[in-house]
């Protein structure tokens, strides 16, 4: 039935997905297989069906056809961070969890995001990326088999943008959670991501293997003419510009 | 009973340090605080005024005691009644009638508000029949409370009780459909129970506006009581004030009258001490912060 090859005992996997909004179809008979502790980054013009299908594999939406395989409870990051304003950072942490140990186990997440110091602040106290790091260690605390990230970095600043990729990347080689980024910045995807899929027209369109394969340049150039934008070269000085994004 | 004056008075003294600092070359300088304290005494200089005026017009006889008394005759009155107790055992009826009448209408006005914020069946079952009934004014059901209960203390705590009920009702459920959707799916993603959820995320959420009709209600309570009490009572400060009518007391009655105005400015400072305390995560209540 599918083309590519399946690994044993995927995190996810989907089959022949449909997912209509009234008359429309956004997603329309997607394939996608994520493997344990891989790094999916998924590319696509906004409306796409991006985030829809995010939503479908966070069980968050419900499916219209085909078939969706993934862990129960996959940990979400969605653009804004979320947090609750009325509990302080470690009680936000440490929603879901079991009560017991609670506040160890959030205090250890927190001092993984580098906000060790700050369990007992409240969210209004942070800047956007604090806020976003803290949202982070809140999915990363319920040790997920799967993190699902919807542009989580798109609202903040380039140069904030460059140190959570460092600490996601950084994080995820730590606790090993297959991921599935929605982005559309190509930059980023490509910064992250061991494969990346650009998604059209409600279906994978495109899919590049990085890790260990292509050339991160390479695959960028041709990410971006896929996406209907000339490629340019890469500014390598500091500080970078804002990455190419497609609206 | 103006609620909102206080706010805006505040958002003047905020405000105004800030308008002088820009107009001057030094700002936060010593000059833009004593202007403040320049205005705060300015405001002041009001009051005192028709105070003076008042007792001056009494103590020349241009006003009779009869009709207004001095704001000294009130206060040696004020000292009369109260090292005799009776002021003070008149102020605990008035009171315990505000309080009690308040946990009852609040207990229910905030019960319904939880069932009809939550279940559409509740919203279809009660809120109609809650709308209509608050399209009346409470204090005109006031004959019929005193057929009901005659001018004991179960009509003035059924009056207070039902002025309170309908702010804490709806400003309830107004705050439990107001809570984020976001952080509703939040709560599907964390993996909350319904319980949970409630607990750590609607009513959190639903609070402040939960408080701001506390507020409203504490007035209310107090504008009922008065007016039950003012009908008919054998004790309270609404007896105290009639009964001193039948002797033309009118120092009693002033005092009667102060005492219920210095009343709702305290709980309107209870409303407000709540809401800091409460809220103190919030932005517009916290303050301090970094």
């Amino acid at each position: 039935m599918s083309l590519s090859v399946v690994p044993a005992n995927p995190a996810v996997l989907v089959r022949r997905l449909i997912r209509r909004y009234g008359e429309r179809t956004v997603i329309d008979g997607l394939d996608l297989t994520i493997a344990r502790g891989e790094f999916v980054a998924l590319l696509g013009e906004s409306g796409c069906g991006k985030t829809t299908l995010l939503r479908a594999l966070s069980g968050l939406d419900p499916i219209d056809g085909g078939s969706v395989e993934a862990p129960r409870r996959p940990a979400v990051v969605f653009q804004e961070h979320r947090l609750l304003p009325w509990e302080s950072l470690w009680r936000n942490v440490s929603l879901g969890l079991a009560a017991d140990g609670a506040r160890e186990r959030a205090a250890a997440a927190l001092s993984e995001v580098g906000l060790g110091d700050r369990l007992d602040d409240w969210p209004r106290n942070l800047s956007g990326g604090q806020a976003q790091r803290v949202a982070l260690a809140r999915a990363l605390v319920q040790e997920p088999e799967l993190l699902l990230l919807d542009e989580p970095f798109a609202a903040l600043d380039a140069l904030t943008r460059l140190r959570m990729h460092a600490l996601v990347k950084e994080l995820i080689a730590r606790h090993r959670p297959g991921v599935l980024l929605v982005t559309h910045d190509v930059d980023e995807a490509v910064a992250l991501a061991d494969r990346v899929l650009l998604m059209r027209d409600g279906a994978i369109a495109y899919e590049r293997r990085l890790a260990g394969g292509a050339a991160p340049q390479a695959v960028r150039d041709e990410l971006l003419a896929e996406l209907g934008v000339a490629a340019t070269p890469r500014a390598p000085a500091f500080p970078t510009p804002s990455s190419h994004s497609v609206v | 009973m103006s609620l909102a004056d206080p706010h805006a008075i505040a958002a003047l003294g905020a405000s105004s340090p800030a308008i002088s600092s820009s107009a001057r070359a030094t700002p936060w300088s010593g000059g833009a605080r004593s202007r403040r304290a320049g205005l705060l005494a300015l405001s002041w200089v009001a009051p005192v005024v028709v105070l003076l005026v008042w007792e001056t017009l009494c103590r020349s006889g241009y006003v009779a005691p009869q009709i207004l008394p001095a704001p000294s005759k009130v206060l040696s009155t004020a000292w009369k009644l109260a090292s005799t107790g009776s002021l003070l055992n008149d102020l605990g009826v008035s009171l315990l009638r505000a309080a009690t009448g308040f946990a009852i209408g609040g207990l229910i006005g905030f019960s319904l508000g939880v069932l009809v914020g939550f279940f559409r069946l509740a919203e279809a079952a009660v809120d109609r029949s809650v709308q209509m009934i608050r399209a009346v004014p409470f204090l005109a059901a006031l004959p019929l409370t005193i057929i009901w209960f005659g001018v004991g203390e179960g009509q003035k705590i059924f009056l207070v009780s039902l002025g309170v009920a309908f702010p804490i009702y709806v400003n309830t459920v107004l705050g439990i459909r107001q809570v984020d959707p976001k952080l509703l799916e939040l709560a599907r993603v964390q993996g909350l129970s319904g319980w949970t959820t409630i607990r750590r995320i609607v009513l959190p959420g639903a609070l402040p506006s939960i408080l701001t009709g506390v507020r409203y209600a504490l007035a209310v309570a107090w504008l009922a009581l008065v007016v039950a009490e003012t009908v008919g009572a054998q004790a309270g400060l609404g007896f105290l004030a009639m009964d001193a009518r039948e002797f033309l007391r009118t120092d009693v009655i002033v005092l009667t009258i102060v005492i219920y105005a210095l009343i709702g400015a305290g709980s309107d400072s209870i409303a407000r001490l709540l809401e800091r305390r409460l809220l103190r995560w919030h932005p517009n209540f916290g303050g301090g912060g970094r």
